[in-house]
C-alpha cells in the first residue's frame, strides 16, 4: 500500500509540472495581457508608453520559458508570487478561497449524502411506491434545474417573501445555508438517481434472489447489496468532491461567497497568471489526492482489488 | 461477509460524518492572515500592515454600530478591492465613494471643477506654475493638512501608480504650510482636472499605520472595518472639517450579481445601489412610494469606429445614417442615453450635431456610388456583395448593440456578420481587422475633453484605422493640449469631435446612464453626479 501511495505521489509531481506548464502556455498564447487588464480596469484609456512600462515592470516582456522558469523556481521554494492584479500574495488569496470553498463544498456534499443515501435505499427497496415516485420526481427536478435558478428561487422565497434568512449574511453559518442548499440540491438529485439505479441493479442480481429463497433476512440481504453497491457510490462521491472543491462561480457570485471558483474566474479575466497557476496547482492536487483516497477506500472495502491491482 | 459489510458501511458513514463534522465544526472563515512580504516598498515613515485582516482605525473603534437609533445607511457596490490605499491602482475611486478620502478639487454635477481641500488657485503667466492655497482642512485624527503633506502624497502616488508616474516630472514646492506650487515642464491646462482625480487623494502619511486597511484622510467618514474584497463599514468622522456629517455610518456590501442586489433591496436589507438593470428599473418604477430612481447620462461611452482602409466613404456615411441610436437606447431599456458625441450634451464641450437616422438617404447614397441590390436584397458593386464585419466584445451591452446594428443594416441592404472577441485591445483593435469596431470607454475622466480627444483622434492612437484625423484635426488637438482658456478648450474639442462625425470616422451610440435606486428618504449618494468615483458625503442623509 505504501509503495502504491508513493508511486501516486510521484505521479502527482509530474501531473503538477505538466498542468502548470500547459496552463502557463495557454494563458501566454491567449490574446491580452495582465498589464492592459490592470490599467484599463475601469474603462480609462492609457497611453501605449504607460502600458509598455507596466509590462516591463511586471516582467511580461520576457520570453515565455524565462517567465515560466522563474515562476516554477519560486513555486518550488513555496513562493507562488504575487497577484498581477493587485500585488498581494497569491498564497493568501488561495488559502482564503480554498477555506471558503472547502466549507461550502463539504457542507453541501454532507447534506446531499445524508439526504440521498436513505432516500435512494428506500426508493430502491419500494419501487413504484409513493415514496419512490416522489424521490424520482425530486431527483429529476434537482438534476434539471441550473444552480442560478435554484439560487434565485431560494433568495426569493427565503429572503424576500418570508424573511427567514438574510441575503447579506457574509461568511457566517446563516450565510452558508442558502449557498449550501443551492449547491447540494442538484448533487442530491444526481446521487439519488445513480445510487437508486445501482441499488436496483444489485437487488436484481441472482445472489439476492438466492438469498431470499434461502430465507435470509432482509437486513442481511440489504447489507450485502449495500456492500456491493458501495464501490460505484464511492466513485460518484469522489468525482463530486473534486468538482465541488474546484469552486462554483455562479453560487459564489450570487451569494457573495469568496471561494476558489470566483477567484479563478476573476484571475482568468484579468490574465492574472500567478493566481491561475496557483489555482491549477491546488485543483490538480485535490483531484489526485481525492482519487488516491477513493482508491484506498476501494481496497479497504474489497481486498480482492488490492490483489488484482484494480484499486490500490 | 459480515466483516466486509461492516467495512463498507463504516467507509460510507465515516465519509458522511467526516464531511458533516468538517463543515459544521468550522468557524466562519477569517480573512487571510497578514502576509509577510509586500510587493512594493513603503516610503512613508509609518509601517504598513498587510491587508487581509478585518481591521478598524483606532478612532473608529468606539463608533456606533449599525443598530438601534443610529442613522446607518446600507449600500451595495458592484466592485470590491483588496486595499483601501487610495494611491494604488483604482482604489482611490472606492475610498472616495466610501467618503473616506478627498482631493484638492472635485468635479461638480454640472462638470465644473470646484475647490475642495483647496481654497483657491492661480496660474503663472507662462501657464507652467500653478499655485494652490489650501483650505483649513484637518485629517480625521485632527492633524492639519499641510502643503508639504499634499506634496508628499503626490510623490507617493507617482511611485505607487503607473498611471500617475508623470507626476514625478512636475516640480512641487511648499513655500508655506498652506501654499503648494506645482511647476510643469510645459503648459499643462488640465491640471485642475488632474487634481480632481480620486487617486490624488490626500492621506495623512505620518498618521496612517495601515494604508491598506485604515487610511487616515480628510473625508466625512472613517473606516470602521474592512474586509478585503468584501464588506466595508465607515463611521462618521467626528473631526470633519467641512460641515456636519448627517449619517452615523454606512455599510457597503460587495454584491456583484444583479438579482442579488434587486432582492436585497426588496427584502429591505440594503438602502440603495447604482447600475440598476433595465428589468430591476421596471420593478422599482412600479413602486414609487418605496423606491426612488434617479437616471442621468454618465461618462461611459459606447461607440464604433468605421475602418477607412476597408470602407468607401459612401458606405461609412450610409452606416451612420442607418444606425438609429435612439432605437438602440430604447431597446436597452433606458440603461443608456442616445449619444450625439462622446460627451454629455450638457457639457460645454459636448456641443456637436449629427444627422438624424435616414435609411432612405443611406440607400440613395449607396446607389449613387454604384451599388445595386442583388436577388438576396443585399447591395453589391462589381459583383461583390456589401458584407461588413462587426467586431465587439460581450460587455457593456456591446453584444446587444452589435445585434441591433446588424438588424438595422440588414434592413437597408448591408449584410453584417458579427465577430466576438474576449479582449478587444489584443485582437481587433490591435490588428485593425474589422469594418466596424465596437468599443466602450470612459470619455470624460474629470471634467475636461482633452483625455478623450487625445485617446480617440490622435494620428498615433489605436483608432488610427478610422482614417482620422487629417492634418487639420491634429493641429486642433495640439492647440487643445496647451489652451488654457476653458471656453476656448470647449470650442476646440467641439470642432475636433464634429470633424469625426462629419467625416464618418466614428459613430457615437450611447452614454451609459447612471441609474441609482434608493429607498425613499435616502439622498446624497452622488445619484446626480455623472462620475463613478463619488459616493457618500457629509450631505448624505436618510429619513
Amino acid at each position: 500500500m505504501l509503495k502504491y501511495i508513493g508511486k501516486r505521489m510521484v505521479h502527482l509531481i509530474f501531473i503538477m509540472i505538466a498542468v502548470s506548464f500547459l496552463t502557463f502556455l495557454l494563458m501566454y498564447l491567449s490574446p491580452g495581457d495582465a498589464a492592459a487588464k490592470k490599467l484599463n480596469a475601469q474603462g480609462v484609456a492609457v497611453s501605449e508608453e504607460v502600458l509598455e512600462k507596466t509590462r516591463e515592470s511586471m516582467g511580461l516582456n520576457r520570453p515565455f520559458l524565462v517567465q515560466y522558469g522563474d515562476w516554477a523556481l519560486h513555486a518550488l521554494r513555496g513562493d507562488l508570487g504575487v497577484s498581477y492584479k493587485d500585488g498581494f500574495p497569491v498564497t493568501d488569496k488561495l488559502v482564503r478561497g480554498l477555506r471558503c470553498t472547502a466549507i461550502l463544498a463539504l457542507t453541501s456534499l454532507a447534506l446531499a449524502l445524508l439526504t440521498a443515501l436513505p432516500l435512494s435505499i428506500l426508493s430502491a427497496l419500494h419501487p413504484d411506491s409513493l415514496l419512490d415516485n416522489l424521490t424520482r420526481f425530486f431527483s429529476f427536478v434537482g438534476n434539471s434545474m441550473p444552480n442560478f435558478l435554484i439560487s434565485v428561487l431560494l433568495m426569493y422565497f427565503l429572503c424576500v417573501r418570508t424573511h427567514l434568512l438574510p441575503l447579506v449574511a457574509n461568511e457566517s453559518i446563516k450565510g452558508l445555508i442558502m449557498p449550501c442548499l443551492a449547491l447540494s440540491i442538484p448533487i442530491c438529485g444526481r446521487f439519488i438517481r445513480q445510487f437508486r439505479a445501482e441499488m436496483l441493479e444489485q437487488l436484481g442480481k441472482p445472489y439476492v434472489s438466492g438469498a431470499r429463497l434461502r430465507g435470509v433476512r432482509q437486513r442481511y440481504v440489504l447489507q450485502s447489496v449495500l456492500h456491493n453497491a458501495s464501490i460505484s457510490m464511492l466513485t460518484i462521491i469522489g468525482l463530486s468532491i473534486g468538482t465541488l472543491l474546484g469552486g462554483s462561480v455562479v453560487i459564489e457570485t450570487i451569494f457573495r461567497w469568496p471561494g476558489l471558483g470566483k477567484l479563478a474566474m476573476d484571475a482568468i479575466s484579468n490574465r492574472d497568471y500567478p493566481v491561475i497557476q496557483g489555482f491549477v496547482l491546488i485543483t490538480s492536487t485535490v483531484y489526485v489526492l481525492i482519487n488516491l483516497l477513493i482508491d484506498i477506500a476501494y481496497s479497504w472495502i474489497d481486498p480482492r482489488l488490492r490483489e488484482t491491482g484494480g484499486g490500490a | 461477509m459480515k466483516r466486509s459489510m461492516t467495512r463498507s458501511l463504516a467507509v460510507l458513514l465515516a465519509l458522511c460524518m467526516m464531511l458533516a463534522l468538517t463543515a459544521c465544526g468550522q468557524k466562519a472563515p477569517e480573512p487571510a492572515p497578514a502576509a509577510e512580504t509586500q510587493p512594493q516598498t513603503e516610503t512613508a515613515p509609518a509601517a504598513e500592515a498587510q491587508p487581509g485582516t478585518e481591521t478598524a482605525s483606532s478612532e473608529a473603534e468606539t463608533a456606533p454600530t449599525p443598530t438601534g437609533d443610529a442613522k446607518w445607511l446600507k449600500l451595495a457596490e458592484s466592485f470590491a478591492y483588496p486595499s483601501l490605499d487610495a494611491h494604488k491602482d483604482y482604489y482611490g475611486w472606492y475610498t472616495s465613494i466610501y467618503g473616506v478620502t478627498e482631493t484638492l478639487f472635485r468635479v461638480a454635477d454640472d462638470l465644473s471643477i470646484q475647490p475642495l481641500l483647496a481654497k483657491d488657485y492661480a496660474v503663472s503667466e507662462d501657464g507652467k506654475t500653478w499655485t494652490v492655497r489650501l483650505a483649513d482642512a484637518v485629517f480625521s485624527n485632527g492633524t492639519p493638512v499641510t502643503a508639504d503633506m499634499v506634496m508628499r502624497n503626490f510623490l507617493r502616488l507617482a511611485e505607487k501608480n503607473e498611471r500617475f508616474a508623470y507626476l514625478s516630472d512636475f516640480a512641487f514646492a511648499a513655500p508655506d504650510e498652506k501654499t503648494l506650487t506645482i511647476t510643469t515642464p510645459e503648459i499643462y491646462p488640465t491640471m485642475l482636472s488632474d487634481l480632481s482625480a480620486p487617486e490624488l487623494a490626500v492621506m495623512d502619511l505620518d498618521g496612517t499605520t495601515d494604508f491598506d486597511n485604515a487610511p487616515v484622510a480628510t473625508g466625512p467618514f472613517v473606516v470602521k472595518s474592512f474586509t478585503p474584497e468584501g464588506t466595508v463599514e465607515v463611521v462618521k468622522n467626528e473631526a470633519y472639517w467641512n460641515g456636519s456629517v448627517r449619517l452615523d455610518g454606512v455599510t457597503f456590501y460587495y454584491m456583484q450579481d444583479d438579482d442579488s442586489k434587486l432582492m436585497a433591496m426588496q427584502a429591505g436589507e440594503i438602502d440603495g445601489y447604482t447600475s440598476v438593470t433595465a428589468a430591476a428599473k421596471e420593478i422599482f418604477s412600479a413602486d414609487p412610494a418605496t423606491y426612488s430612481l434617479t437616471v442621468i447620462p454618465a461618462t461611459r461611452l459606447q461607440f464604433y469606429v468605421l475602418n477607412k482602409t476597408r470602407l468607401d466613404d459612401s458606405v461609412r456615411k450610409a452606416i451612420n445614417l442607418t444606425t438609429d441610436c435612439e432605437a438602440i437606447a430604447a431597446y436597452l431599456g433606458g440603461t443608456v442615453s442616445a449619444a450625439v458625441g462622446p460627451f454629455s450634451a450638457s457639457a460645454p464641450y459636448g456641443q456637436v450635431t449629427k444627422p438624424a437616422p435616414d435609411p432612405e438617404a443611406a440607400r440613395a447614397l449607396l446607389e449613387a456610388d454604384g451599388y445595386t441590390l442583388n436577388a438576396d436584397g443585399i447591395y453589391e458593386k462589381d459583383g461583390k456583395p456589401l458584407k461588413l464585419n462587426i467586431c465587439y466584445y460581450a460587455a457593456r451591452s456591446l453584444d446587444a448593440i452589435a445585434l441591433l446594428m446588424q438588424e438595422q443594416l440588414g434592413k437597408v441592404g448591408i449584410k453584417a456578420t458579427l465577430t466576438v472577441q474576449e479582449d478587444p485591445d489584443a485582437t481587433y483593435v490591435a490588428t485593425g481587422d474589422y469594418d466596424i469596431a465596437l468599443y466602450c470607454m470612459i470619455a470624460d475622466k474629470a471634467g475636461d475633453p482633452y483625455y478623450c480627444v487625445d485617446a480617440l483622434y490622435r494620428a498615433d492612437s489605436k483608432w488610427a484605422k478610422a482614417g482620422f484625423p487629417d492634418g487639420e484635426s491634429e493641429e486642433l488637438i495640439d492647440r487643445l493640449q496647451y489652451e488654457t482658456d476653458i471656453a476656448e478648450r470647449a470650442a476646440l474639442a467641439n470642432q475636433v469631435v464634429q470633424m469625426s462625425i462629419d467625416e464618418n470616422a466614428f459613430g457615437y451610440v450611447g452614454l451609459f446612464n447612471k441609474t441609482t435606486v434608493t429607498r425613499t428618504g435616502v439622498s446624497g449618494i452622488a445619484e446626480t453626479c455623472p462620475f463613478d468615483f463619488y459616493g457618500v458625503s457629509a450631505e448624505t442623509d436618510m429619513a
